[in-house]
């Protein structure tokens, strides 16, 4: 389990800091160019999607122990193995907006927020579901027949293609059958604590066979659970070729091969688009205001800090040209930060330190997060009240939001005119 | 609760430290203020009718509570409709004083597919303990604005409880919440008329202006139409994705925002465009939105009925494309004749 990854922030901070100061030793073999910046970029993507391959394959695995042997000790694993895989998947993030192949595969893997209540038992006072949407009380573990938007349905067996089909059922982006959050529901299940301390307590039983099982209906709770994990290995072995130097006709071959000013575009569009409207605006703003923690991003583990963190460091990556793989290795090469440098160095240094400025809020909050002694997880930071908790919530806002306004600077200086995306001839 | 993250803005804004903003391509002085003198009155003018309807509706809500009967009703549902349609006049304006503690969010949280509104509802109602508008305000941007008045008016479930108005706490509710709008209106105009002097004088505020313009149109193609019609994220057709489902008036929301567009954003473009000689563009803008209000004229005042006749749908969807082809000649030839292009905004997540 590597719940800080301390190498890799120090490695993130430490390459911040350098602003101004230095180059990467990367960029000292190749020179950046918009071209070079472009390639390194898919390298960067590359790094990052294997990452998050092997650790999705490590909660597999962590998964089959559980199905196995079901003990608090065997899911206390899977669920570290859960944590782990979210820090390379978070990081990737950044290469979602702007690269239509990521935007268009990703709610198989991370959709949220999800009306659980369609994958398994809820508690429904608890419970508040998207508006209109029939399939939120499906309870698929229970149930073999259902219907949602006037289709009936039998789903007898879960297989990793059976569940791809039933994500978004009925047209609900709620209805989020696969992927990370699905996952986690059903390793932690409800978070019913509202704004107090604790997250989801699902007991190890649910996975029990025979009459040890709890809550009912364990084995179909137990293939659904086995063949969630398998399609996020097998979505995200599909996501690595896509960045693969070594596959021909890839998303990567037609990257590089396209205009770098494209490619320059889909880089600054991804890091401005998650900065301000994806994590400052959808996963922070909108759940402070509202004091709602039906919109916070990992709501049944509460390991939302983590999340919004390596969003963050996702950012961070794709300016720097960096990433600390889980291995402890430096990604390094030709970046954006390069490029700016060259042209208008004051520029650089501004957005270097606000990208600092931001990953020490994110820091603050993952710190308050996981502190020995009286820890302050994001739902409570929400709490109408807490003081403490919003101050630290805003604090990583404004950053976010500042750091998008040289983004946007830093687009007009590299030649990028247009910050819509251009996902045109790039669907696959 | 407050938050310091708009003050941030604000602050910024008013010290003329507004880093989205792109310099205009040139900059003629007089002429620039004559374009933001307008802008500025004109939604002054705006703000103060809101300031000025939602006081209105307090005072009927006041009225109604003490005398409830089908006349008091009718004239509270009246009032908090034209309310609401101030408001929705000048929602587009999405800088200066209105981001102060998410102002926006406070009169209108949006969109709300979780129904945080209806949550937030059941949870003062039910409690024991005294509502009054601090506890409302405790309980975050969903409980505080129009959306929260419209469940307690039109909501169906909870008008057949026993807690449905003129219930004691459902109206303890309605005042509490009506008096919020009024306050948080009526601080709007007075702020909006404090930063005068500062808007006129900034020139970046001629594109924050713009794209303000650009954003609501996008907003309104995109979100406010295009989700409930099942032609954004998802290809369900969905009334609960739009706003203003409850009161059945979603799309004579969204034809009070394009007439607010067209009244408080229009004439000071039309100076710009003029000033930099594109009086075609202007024309061109004019007459769209004329024929693009028009078409309103064929639609209802809901969404629902619409959505569920093929005919119906049919006239939406020409309303749509109408609003899109608005959309794209304020983007693509005003904005940029003007030099001015859009940068990224909260609306960029999913």
């Amino acid at each position: 389990m590597r719940t800080l990854q301390p190498l890799a922030v120090a490695t993130a901070i430490a390459s911040l800091t350098m602003a101004g100061c230095s180059t990467f030793a990367g960029t000292a073999q190749t020179p950046a160019t918009p071209e070079s910046v472009v390639s390194h970029y898919s390298d960067l993507a590359l790094a990052t999607y294997e990452d998050a391959l092997t650790t999705a394959q490590r909660l597999d695995t962590a998964v089959d122990a559980l199905l196995d042997n079901p003990t608090e000790q065997t899911l206390a694993s899977a669920k570290q193995a859960w944590l782990a895989a979210r820090v390379p998947y978070q990081q990737s993030e950044v290469f979602r907006f702007g690269n239509a192949v990521v935007d268009d595969w990703e709610g198989q893997l991370n959709a949220w927020p999800l009306d659980e209540g369609l994958i398994d038992y809820v508690e429904t006072t608890h419970y508040q579901y998207e508006l209109g949407n029939e399939g939120a009380s499906a309870n698929l573990v229970a149930n073999s027949q259902l219907t949602v938007g006037g289709e009936a349905l039998t789903v007898n067996t879960f297989t990793p293609q059976v569940l791809a089909d039933l994500n978004e059922i009925g047209g609900s982006e709620a209805n989020v059958a696969t992927g990370y959050h699905a996952i986690e529901f059903l390793l932690w299940g409800q978070d019913l604590n509202g704004f107090d301390a604790g997250n989801g307590n699902r007991p190890a039983t649910d996975y029990a066979t025979g009459n040890d099982c709890t809550n009912g209906n364990c084995d179909r709770r137990r293939a659904y659970l086995d063949a969630a994990t398998d399609l996020l290995v097998d979505d995200l072995e599909w996501m690595t070729d896509q960045w693969s130097p070594e596959m021909a006709g890839n998303y990567r071959a037609s990257l590089v091969a396209d205009d770098a000013t494209t490619g320059l575009q889909k880089m600054l569009f991804g890091m401005g688009s998650l900065s301000l409207g994806e994590l400052a605006g959808e996963r922070m703003k909108v759940a402070l205001e509202a004091n709602s923690p039906e919109d916070e991003h990992d709501c049944f583990s509460d390991n939302t800090h983590n999340s919004h963190y390596y969003n963050g460091l996702g950012v961070v990556n794709v300016y720097t040209g960096t990433y600390q793989t889980i291995d402890g290795k430096l990604v390094e090469g030709p970046s954006l930060s390069d490029l700016v440098a060259a042209d208008q160095p004051e520029l650089d240094t501004t957005l270097r330190q606000q990208l600092e400025t931001s990953m020490t809020a994110l820091g603050a909050i993952k710190s308050a997060a996981e502190a020995p002694s009286n820890p302050m997880a994001f739902d409570q930071m929400i709490e109408p009240g807490n003081q403490a908790g919003s101050t630290l919530v805003n604090t990583a806002i404004q950053s976010l939001v500042a750091q998008t306004y040289s983004i946007e600077q830093v687009a007009q200086t590299v030649g990028v005119n247009d910050l819509q995306p251009d996902d045109a001839g790039h669907a696959f | 609760m407050r938050h310091a993250f708009s003050q941030a803005l604000i602050i910024g804004a008013l010290l003329g430290t507004q880093p989205l903003s792109v310099a205009l391509a040139e900059s003629n002085e007089p002429a620039e203020q004559q374009a933001r003198a307008l802008w500025h009155q004109q939604i002054a003018a705006g703000y103060q009718a809101l300031s000025t309807s939602a006081q209105r509706l307090s005072d009927t809500a006041t009225r109604y509570c003490e005398t409830p009967n089908d006349n008091t009703r009718q004239l509270l549902v009246s009032h908090w409709r034209e309310a609401f349609f101030d408001w929705q006049a000048v929602r587009f304006v999405d800088f200066g004083p209105i981001e102060l503690d998410s102002r926006a969010w406070q009169l209108q949280f949006w969109p709300d597919p979780k129904n945080l509104v209806g949550t937030k509802a059941r949870q003062l109602l039910s409690s024991d303990t005294p509502i009054d508008r601090q506890r409302v305000t405790d309980s975050g941007v969903a409980a505080e604005g129009f959306p929260m008045l419209e469940y307690l008016l039109f909501d169906e479930p909870f008008n057949q409880t026993e807690q449905a108005l003129p219930d004691g706490r459902g109206c303890a509710l309605l005042l509490a919440t009506a008096t919020i709008v009024e306050d948080n209106t009526t601080q709007l105009a007075t702020d909006w008329q404090a930063l005068a002097e500062h808007y006129q004088a900034t020139d970046s505020y001629s594109a924050t202006t713009v794209r303000s313009a650009m954003t609501a149109l996008d907003i309104l193609v995109h979100k406010r139409l295009g989700e409930p019609m099942g032609l954004g994220s998802s290809q369900r057709r969905l009334v609960y994705a739009g706003d203003a489902w409850r009161s059945g008036q979603s799309i004579a929301a969204a034809e009070a925002s394009l007439s607010g567009l067209q009244r408080y954003f229009l004439p000071g473009l039309i100076r710009k465009l003029e000033q930099a000689d594109q009086r075609g563009i202007a024309d061109d803008l004019t007459d769209q939105f004329q024929t693009t209000l028009a078409r309103f004229d064929a639609l209802p005042d809901d969404l629902a009925s619409v959505l569920e006749d093929d005919q119906r749908y049919a006239q939406l969807q020409n309303l749509y494309i109408a609003v899109q082809q608005l959309e794209q000649t304020l983007e693509l030839q005003a904005a940029v004749a003007l030099g001015i292009r859009q940068g990224f905004n909260s609306n960029d997540g999913d």
